[in-house]
């Protein structure tokens, strides 16, 4: 019963979906009350999705194995609140809530959507063609609501590598209403280019959505590599897994878009750029989709094969040739006859951002797809790994990371190096001492000393903006901040984020250069030694659990031959798979984490891989300072009108160059 | 201090800092990566998903690293020992494609993509004048204007 609940709520979605891409594409040619049609069919949509969802929820607590769904991923062992999270843990169910989501998004949009408001209704019929495909890809072949006969009495349960930590709860919603959100500029791009609306309303009104999603893809990304860290016990956050990638991709590209935007919006240039970005975005999106969901690739991630691989596959073609064509058709609309003064100016530091995220997604993108493609068109495997990748990302991290040091302090239109050197200096001395400092104390390795220099240059860069910023303004400084950074949420927003990407760097490069790592299998009473620490193995704990059997080795660590902990990674037994999942245990100090993953485990000993990575847990900080920035340029007051930015050749060139005016837009 | 003098202190110190840096850097010889880690890592596991030899928990990956340190042990250089692995795997085993033939491609885009990128930046730059910079006393008047107009927006 369930289970027929849930077809309908998609049906009923997909109707819906049709009617809105309907309504809006002719209520956006100017047909009198299509809107009215639109924002109902919106709302309709939202509604059936929700039932749908909420359906596979209740037939998986309800253990209701007739829905096919619940047959092929639960078990009426799965704990709570892993049962909930089976409802996106595997392909049908992750589509459902795609759908979801997206429904979401557009009932939202449609309430910002006017009467004649034509470019809110082409975004309308946009997002309702893409909420089509995937009401219709789950009405289909991704159908998670087939009834099952007989109704199997248990189920194997969900993939034990799912069920393993609650951070896979948390970490596909975050990252699908990043991707998902990502639809919504895409949508009234293309619908302004429907339109051949030149103007950059359509960014002014998707700016805050942008934001949010990038917001979110951020704290899915993280939370990504965090489970991979916690989870996985190979001892590391980030493997250039083609899945990994697949969320990284998009989020390279609309970090590209975020600033790209604010340069179209204040100075009217790289208005194609802004919709050739755009498509790609969304584009990356859905490859992300693909990737991840069609088994392309052989990945921890890609935990099904279906025909739901083809149909993405063809969407994904579609949504090229369909808005590359529209692209092509339109362009000449859009396109303005403004260009950009100097390079070395705050456009010219955009343009650099753009120029070295583009190129980053690029390689990304081409590392990821070149061997899929190859062994199509050739049939020769090839991989392509960790190497290939670090030795690209390497480079443009730092030369981003420098882009971010300088470019926020570059006035636009034209920096006189006076200026320049003014305002760089303070920041040039800070980091050039913090390198020398690092090198004096004897952290000579070139990687971290490099990155240090950078981030260094970076915060105090912020200092340095923080301070400007407030010169001849009433009170004490920090007051006179303080209400900046309230009043200007965009800017210190991402001021903010930069923060934490020179945080995230510095993380990245100290752990990555200055971890240390021994492999030892120890009896019962042995020890072994590791940076300042010993180990001492002590025997297995086991345990039963309902879903699985837990046996923990027992390590004592001990620190100047004091124990400061016991730690017990864990081997833990599914009943439904007889490839054990290891557990790694993991101790955090504020100077290091003591890392211990189980390689081996007999009764009597233990095969132990043991990682000591010094300041780990600034890498979650400087993440969770990136999302934090995001936030709270989101918090600016939506109702605060945009001011017209300078476009006129006579304008003063100069101060103010910090406004950021798009984000209360 | 007189702006000069301090402009040129700062100079001098950072040119220092510099020197010192780099200085210190290139006389400490850092240790070598371990040669069977650095191999480790090129080689993907062949029974498991898309990991590297370096990081499989695997029997297969941990007997490939013993194999490994006694073709280091007995002397075998670093291309003799990836081209022993991809005699027996293939070329699929290698995370790093050479830059030759069917993976040539793989290595030239990034930089074609790079080239393109920044030819593309330059031509879009505006040739025409530059734009005059401001001169000392009207920057000064309008940071002054510019403090005067958030000092009245603080008021409301």
């Amino acid at each position: 019963m369930t289970g027929v609940i849930g077809y309908v709520g998609i049906v009923v979605a997909a109707v819906a979906a049709g009617v809105l891409s309907v309504s809006g594409a002719v209520g956006a040619a100017g047909s009198g009350r299509m809107g009215a049609v639109a924002r109902v069919a919106a709302r309709v949509l939202l509604a059936g999705a929700a039932v749908a969802m909420l359906a596979l929820v209740g037939a998986l607590l309800t253990d209701d194995f007739s829905v096919r769904y619940i047959a092929e991923n639960h078990s009426r062992a799965t704990p709570f609140p892993f049962d909930v999270a089976t409802a996106w843990a595997a392909l049908e169910g992750s589509i459902v809530l795609w759908v979801l989501v997206l429904a979401a998004f557009t009932a939202a949009v449609a309430r910002t959507v006017g009467r004649d408001d034509r470019l809110g209704l082409s975004a309308l019929a946009v997002l309702g063609a893409i909420a089509l495909f995937f009401t219709v890809l789950v009405a289909s072949v991704a159908n998670p609501f087939q009834m099952v006969v007989p109704v199997p009495a248990d189920g194997p349960g969900p993939n034990p590598l799912l069920q393993n930590h609650i951070l896979m709860a948390v970490h596909p919603p975050l990252l699908y209403i990043g991707y998902v959100g990502l639809s919504v500029p895409f949508a009234f791009g293309m619908g302004a280019l429907g339109l051949g609306d030149a103007g950059t309303e359509w960014l002014q009104r998707t700016r805050h959505w942008t934001l949010f999603a990038w917001t979110f893809l951020t704290a899915g990304v993280a939370v990504g590599a965090l489970w991979s860290y916690e989870v996985l016990g190979w001892g590391g956050y980030w493997a250039w897994d083609p899945v990994e990638n697949a969320s990284f991709l998009p989020w390279l590209a609309g970090t590209a878009f975020l600033h790209s935007a604010i340069v179209q919006a204040r100075r009217g240039v790289l208005k194609t750029w802004n919709i050739a970005l755009l498509i790609s975005t969304f584009a990356l999106t859905i490859l992300g989709t693909f990737l991840t969901r069609s088994g392309v690739v052989a990945s921890v991630h890609s935990f099904t094969q279906s025909d739901v691989g083809p149909a993405l596959l063809g969407f994904l073609l579609v949504v090229l040739t369909g808005s590359l064509g529209l692209f092509a058709a339109r362009a000449h609309l859009v396109a303005g006859t403004r260009r950009i003064d100097r390079l070395i100016s705050r456009e010219g530091a955009f343009l650099v951002n753009n120029l070295l995220l583009s190129v980053f997604t690029f390689v990304v993108l081409v590392g990821t797809t070149y061997p899929i493609v190859l062994e199509a068109m050739t049939g020769a495997q090839v991989s392509v790994g960790r190497p290939f990748f670090d030795r690209f990302a390497i480079p443009l991290s730092l030369l981003l990371l420098a882009a971010v040091a300088v470019g926020p302090l570059l006035p636009y239109r034209a920096a006189s190096p006076r200026v320049v050197w003014q305002r760089l200096r303070w920041p040039l001395l800070a980091g050039l001492t913090a390198g020398a400092a690092l090198v004096v104390t004897g952290v000579a390795v070139a990687s971290v000393v490099a990155v240090a220099i950078l981030a260094t240059i970076v915060v105090s860069s912020i200092v340095v903006d923080a301070v400007r910023s407030t010169d001849g303004l009433p009170g004490r400084r920090v007051t006179a901040w303080w209400r900046l950074a309230r009043r200007n949420r965009g800017w210190w927003g991402g001021q903010l984020a930069h923060l934490g990407v020179a945080v995230t760097a510095l993380a990245i490069a100290v752990t990555g250069a200055m971890g240390t790592e021994i492999s030892a299998t120890l009896g019962i009473g042995e020890t072994t030694a590791l940076g300042g620490y010993t180990l001492r193995y002590e025997g297995v704990v086991r345990r039963d659990e309902p879903n699985r059997t837990v046996d923990a080795a027992q390590v004592v660590v001990l620190r100047d031959d004091v124990e400061v902990a016991t730690l017990q990674p864990r081997l833990n037994r599914y009943r439904n798979s007889r490839q054990p999942i290891a557990s790694p245990a993991i101790r955090t100090t504020p100077t290091e984490d003591l890392y211990l993953a189980l390689r081996r485990l007999t009764p009597d000993e233990v095969g132990i891989e043991a990682y000591r990575y010094p300041f780990m847990w600034l890498l979650w900080a400087g993440l969770a300072l990136i999302v934090a920035g995001g936030g709270w340029a989101l918090t600016g007051h939506r109702d605060r009108r945009v001011r017209a930015a300078p476009t006129r050749d006579a304008e003063p060139i100069g101060e103010p160059d910090q406004v950021e005016v798009l984000t209360d837009g | 201090m007189d702006d000069r003098l301090r402009h040129w202190l700062l100079v001098v110190a950072m040119v220092v800092l510099a020197g010192v840096t780099v200085v210190g850097l290139a006389t400490t010889s850092s240790p070598a990566r371990d040669r069977t880690d650095a191999l480790a890592a090129q080689l993907r596991c062949p029974v498991c998903q898309g990991e590297s030899v370096a990081d499989s928990p695997s029997d297969t990956a941990t007997a490939i690293r013993a194999q490994i340190d006694e073709m280091v042990a007995a002397g075998r250089t670093d291309a003799e020992i990836l081209d022993h692995y991809v005699a027996r795997y293939g070329r699929w085993v290698l995370l790093d494609p050479p830059a030759q033939g069917d993976t040539l491609l793989l290595w030239l885009l990034p930089f074609i993509a790079f080239v393109a990128g920044t030819a593309a930046i330059v031509a879009h730059r505006r040739r025409d004048r530059p734009t005059p910079a401001l001169t000392d006393d009207e920057r000064a008047e309008l940071q002054r204007q510019v403090s005067a107009l958030r000092r009245a927006e603080d008021a409301t």
